[in-house]
């Protein structure tokens, strides 16, 4: 059983709070019940002194510890003063109503615990219980902001030290939470513990500047500077529809003009500029499909307007503001009708349902998911598709912020039922699905070993559950289809599937969704989907 | 003593309406938040698998139905079932459902003996032996309302004291608060069940008791009864305090968060709302964010420094 941590131990310093024991993590089914190396690749001595790795020795931010006591207090100062800001108005109407509800009325029954695959996969590692941020945070409050007294902290049993050491802890742990918020789903009270993991981010984002790089300097600044948090700037874009064109007139004769910055167009597509670069194929088939469907669409190479990622809305209002706000003024520029999101779940839910309560006035250009259109392609017979082409296992993920966060559960169901004949759900599925373990930007995030982590821990849940789906056709030697919707889902499937070595011992191959449409389509000479890992 | 209990009981109706609705009124007059609905969303068409109208193509062109009568039955059905508790942890829902159901029927019975002092004052008698077939089934209806209170509270406090002990999850996110609150609500329940078992097995007293309340008149009563009405009393007193609100704020957290799927929309209400809290001036520190400026000014600000500007 893994070792008992209480709260004040938080506080201690020195030494690491808990520790992964490949013993206790959740067993999964041959051959990935016998792993031949550590599960988390240890850090070393000279990364352990420059990065705080003392919450469970798995690195996020890595923060630096302070030099002197001076560097310390004024740290633990600003933290407070930025805990203050979140409890005002002006500071933090956004999420004010679900956060005070969730701190007031959580009667730690931990019900939610059970719900989270985390928590779960670990082996109950009591760091990962959803309610344990919430606890350390009212705690925070009890003493250093409302500043209550002795007797009552402890009738209530909310005393804390705070020091350096508890908030680098802390400052991890909200990274140790894939904001999938399952937790919240089960919550009788309606308190939602994913949202503290965030709150506690947004403090150390919005007032002390800490954020994961990948999700900040390298996300939502390089997005906004120069148009993707790819880095791919409009005229790298331009060069990548070239060869995206090319490829599609080598893969099916078909020569296709990708409309760009079409003025007046019906639509404007935006797609995770993380397809261009890993897996243009979803891009191919997109154009493929919107041009044999004979659909108004077009892309734009406006800053934001090209990449649909929007990092912000798992640590920082404002990234998430401005980035939101970019996407719409690349819509109204061009005088689209409406804005269309491609096949990623964060930027689904964080463009049209986030973003509906900071986009006003002629900035709230109506935003829908493309998945509706899919489906009325795919069911009205606009384009003629032969399902025996998708003659081979297939199992959906359901990516949370598409479908828990935001309803989207029966599109991608009715076309998988209608072009795949051995298509066959996971358990559980659509609202009750579980975490890619790449969710809240786990997926992009590569510092040190924390990929290790979100193979190992936070995606073993899911990893479980795929192996399950095809647990009647185990080989290699059955080619099987994992259908992802999410380019952040992608994302963490290619890092956990090369971590356990799927495509070599189980045959699996993860991919969209419109590729498995056009991989139907019955005036194609060659399938679209090649059974090739990459 | 009679007329000790008729004060404290005012005391205590008023101090926990009051309470109560400080506590709701603050709740509601949080401001409107960014949305953060979580699925399935019970007024939707599709709320059997968790679909919302965002499955639809152009869904601002169609109509967007929500049947709040499912919602409202939905959120109190759980106050009576609970039955995530029964699937997950079976044990402690054995104890947590009686406990609820507990303070659930200890205010009805109350409620249910104001009407029948009223009634009583109306002419009605209220017994087993009533000539009326209605003052017969008020008694009844009183003594099973009581009864059950007295008896699932009683079993649901010393359960909860069992399983927050019992359970290492539970026992490890304890306060001292709740176990005093279990050992309180104990003696409250406990003190009614004896008073209702072994001197007052009719329930005349509680009668009389409120009885006396609406006509001023303070009522002779044995001193169990006194005690236990004095305890229940203090219990009304303390409750508000307690986080016993969320018998109200969870479902408001349902209709006002979880459920809450209402667009923004041109010119609405909520976009001129939107538009002032955008409006405020904003005191965060990182460096991205500019200082003395508010929400909508730093949201269209790019963040960072411009560059070609410094070069200059």
């Amino acid at each position: 059983m893994n070792k008992i941590i209480h709260i004040e131990d938080f506080s201690r310093s020195g030494g690491q709070l808990a520790q992964i024991d490949p013993a206790e993590l959740m067993p999964l089914p041959p051959p990935y019940d016998k792993m031949s190396k550590p599960p988390i690749r240890q850090l070393t001595d000279e990364q352990r002194k420059r990065m705080d790795a003392s919450l469970d020795g798995v690195v996020a931010i890595g923060l630096t510890p302070p030099a002197n006591p001076e560097e310390e207090k004024a740290f633990i100062d600003k933290f407070l003063a930025g805990l203050e800001k979140l409890f005002t108005i002006e500071n933090n109407w956004t999420f004010l109503q679900p956060l005070v509800h969730t701190l007031d009325y959580c009667v730690k029954c931990q019900i939610c615990s059970d719900a989270c695959p985390t928590y779960l996969a670990s082996g109950r590692q009591e760091i990962y219980r959803p309610t344990m941020r919430a606890e350390i945070l009212r705690r925070i409050i009890s003493k250093y902001i409302k500043k209550e007294n002795s007797l009552v902290r402890k009738f209530k049993a909310s005393d804390i030290d705070l020091n350096w050491q508890t908030l680098a802890r802390l400052a991890e742990l909200a990274y140790r939470c894939t904001l999938c918020r399952r937790c919240a789903q089960v919550c009788l009270i309606g308190c939602d513990n994913a949202l503290i993991s965030r709150e506690i981010r947004k403090i150390f984002s919005q007032q002390m500047g800490i954020a994961p790089k990948e999700l900040h300097e390298k996300g939502a600044v390089q997005q906004l500077k120069v148009g993707s948090s790819t880095g791919m700037t409009p005229a790298a874009l331009m060069n990548i529809i070239e060869f995206i064109e090319e490829e599609i007139e080598e893969k099916t004769g078909r020569k296709i003009k990708i409309p760009v910055d079409k003025k007046g167009a019906d639509m404007l597509l935006i797609h995770n500029a993380g397809e261009f670069l890993a897996w243009p194929e979803n891009l191919e088939a997109f154009a493929i499909l919107l041009d044999a469907a004979g659909v108004d669409w077009t892309l734009s190479t406006e800053i934001a307007g090209y990449d649909s990622v929007n990092y912000g809305v798992w640590y920082d209002d404002f990234q998430f503001s401005r980035v939101a706000i970019r996407q719409s003024l690349a819509a109204k520029s061009l005088g689209v009708r409406k804005i269309s999101l491609g096949e990623c779940g964060h930027a689904h839910k964080a463009g049209i349902v986030v973003a509906d309560r900071v986009l006003t006035g002629d900035l709230n250009i109506p935003r829908e998911s493309i998945l509706p259109l899919l489906e009325e392609i795919v069911i009205s017979g606009r384009v003629k598709l032969d399902p025996s082409r998708n003659n081979f296992p297939v199992t959906l993920h359901d990516p949370c912020n598409m479908v828990r966060l935001m309803g989207i559960v029966a599109p991608q169901r009715r076309i998988l039922k209608k072009i795949c004949p051995q298509f066959r759900e996971m358990t559980p599925h659509g609202v009750e699905n579980y975490c890619c373990g790449g969710g809240s930007g786990f997926a992009i995030m590569q510092s040190t070993n924390f990929p290790d982590w979100r193979s190992a821990v936070s995606g073993r849940m899911k990893f479980k559950q795929i192996l399950d789906a095809f647990h009647d056709v185990p080989g290699p030697e059955v080619k099987k289809y994992l259908c992802a919707p999410c380019s952040n889902c992608k994302g963490q499937f290619r890092d956990m599937f090369e971590y356990y070595g799927v495509w070599e011992k189980s045959g699996i191959l993860y991919g969209g969704l419109v590729e498995l449409i056009v991989n139907a389509m019955v005036d194609l000479k060659k399938p679209f989907i090649q059974w090739e890992w990459h | 003593m009679g007329t000790l209990i008729i004060v404290l009981t005012y005391i205590a109706y008023v101090c926990i309406v009051a309470v109560y609705t400080f506590k709701v009124v603050g709740w509601l007059r949080l401001p409107p938040h960014i949305r953060w609905d979580l699925y399935p969303v019970i007024h939707e068409e599709n709320y059997r698998y968790g679909g919302s109208y965002y499955e639809q193509q152009e869904w601002w062109t169609k109509p967007r139905p929500k049947n709040r009568w499912r919602s409202i039955m939905y959120s109190l059905k759980d106050n009576f079932y609970m039955g995530e508790y029964y699937k997950r942890n079976p044990l402690y829902w054995l104890f947590l459902l009686p406990w609820h159901l507990g303070f659930i029927f200890i205010i009805t019975f109350h409620i249910l003996c104001f009407f029948a002092a009223v009634s009583m004052v109306a002419g009605l008698e209220i017994s087993a032996a009533s000539a009326s077939s209605a003052g017969k089934s008020f008694y009844y209806i009183l003594l099973a309302t009581g009864g059950f209170a007295f008896l699932t509270g009683t079993f649901g406090s010393i359960g909860m004291i069992f399983i927050r002990l019992a359970d290492r999850s539970l026992r490890m996110y304890s306060m001292p608060m709740n176990f005093f609150n279990y050992f309180f609500f104990l003696i409250v329940y406990g003190s009614g069940l004896f008073a209702w078992l072994a001197l007052d097995p009719t329930l005349v007293e509680y009668r009389a008791y409120w009885l006396g309340l609406i006509t001023l008149s303070p009522p002779v009563l044995h001193p169990m009864t006194v005690l236990h009405i004095i305890l229940f009393d203090i219990f009304l007193i303390y409750l508000p305090f307690t986080r016993s609100t969320h018998y109200i704020t969870r479902i408001l957290a349902y209709f006002y968060i979880r459920w809450d799927d209402e667009p923004n929309q041109r010119g609405s209400k909520m976009e001129k709302q939107l538009n002032d809290l955008l409006g405020q001036k904003v005191s965060w520190e990182g460096s991205h964010i500019a200082k003395g400026k508010s929400w909508v000014e730093v949201a269209t600000e790019p963040g960072f420094p411009d560059t070609k500007k410094d070069s200059k």
